[in-house]
């Protein structure tokens, strides 16, 4: 597809387990980047080129909240899309993210098949 | 639906859909023992509701577990082993919040921990009411763990 993304989860398991649902839910990428917590997701956004961000929201640091809240004053950044992947799915905190930015939400647990119905148009 | 239900089907789909692996319900518990060979995940609830929710596996069945998770084998109970149990505490307890909270700020969750030992008592201070729901595995046997604050 030619695009690059970055997995942004505090849990290295759940990184592994969401880049492996795209690649089975057909959804290829040119770079898959990482990122650990919202600090690190800004430096890599700095300095990488991507074009979407798939981030969990309750995570140590910088949580997704201020990682979206943060990047939308960044005026290189700001317009990178965010897709929120995370068990934090109450009406209050996905509208709190959609109002900071975010394009849409998925529930933890999730299936490749959810994976490639949710994010397949989107890519 | 009551929570115990409600935790019986979170547990079932995030090991079908996640784990790839399909697990039963053996037994439902007010109290166990204390936890031999076991690593335990766990997530702490504040606000409206106050309380902890646990998944405590042996380590057979933890390592048993990852292998599936990450699709690779797993031969000790190490930092992968750690980081996956956190993260089924993790999505469990996301799957607790949404009954007890339908809008979602009323109650803040923690992030996950780890615990593991050789033998340990796995027990609260405060007057809890507790579920705990043994699953059983083609690896052998886990506890979900929920203890909420009366």
């Amino acid at each position: 597809m030619g695009e690059n993304v970055l997995l942004v989860d505090d849990s290295s398991t759940m990184r592994k387990i969401v880049g492996r649902s795209l690649r089975q839910a057909g959804l290829d990428f040119d770079n898959i980047f990482e990122a650990a917590d919202g600090v690190e997701a800004l430096e890599v956004l700095e300095s990488e080129s991507v074009d979407i961000v798939l981030s969990d929201i309750n995570m140590p640091n910088m949580d997704g909240i201020s990682f979206l809240r943060e990047k939308s004053t960044r005026d290189g950044i700001k317009d990178i899309p965010v897709f929120m992947i995370s068990t934090e799915t109450g009406d209050d905190i996905i509208g709190e993210a959609k109002s900071l930015g975010a394009i849409g939400a998925m529930k933890k647990p999730f299936t490749p098949d959810k994976v490639n119905e949710v994010l397949g148009p989107l890519m | 639906m009551e929570i115990q239900d409600k935790m019986i089907e979170a547990t079932k789909e995030i090991f079908s859909s996640m784990v790839m692996m399909e697990v039963s319900v053996n037994k439902i518990m007010e109290e166990h023992g204390p936890l031999t060979d076991t690593i335990t995940g766990m997530i702490g609830l504040a606000g409206t509701h106050k309380g902890i929710l646990a998944v405590h596996f042996p380590y057979s069945v933890a390592m048993a577990i990852t292998s599936s998770f990450l699709m690779m084998d797993v031969e000790e109970v190490n930092e992968d082993v750690h980081d996956a149990v956190g993260e089924i505490a993790n999505m469990l307890g996301g799957n607790v919040k949404t009954i007890l909270s339908e809008k979602g700020r009323d109650i803040d969750l923690s992030l996950p921990s780890t615990i593991s030992g050789s033998q340990y008592n796995f027990q609260s201070d405060k007057q809890v009411e507790k579920v705990i729901i043994e699953f059983g595995t083609g690896n052998g046997t886990f506890m979900v763990e929920m203890d909420l604050e009366t």
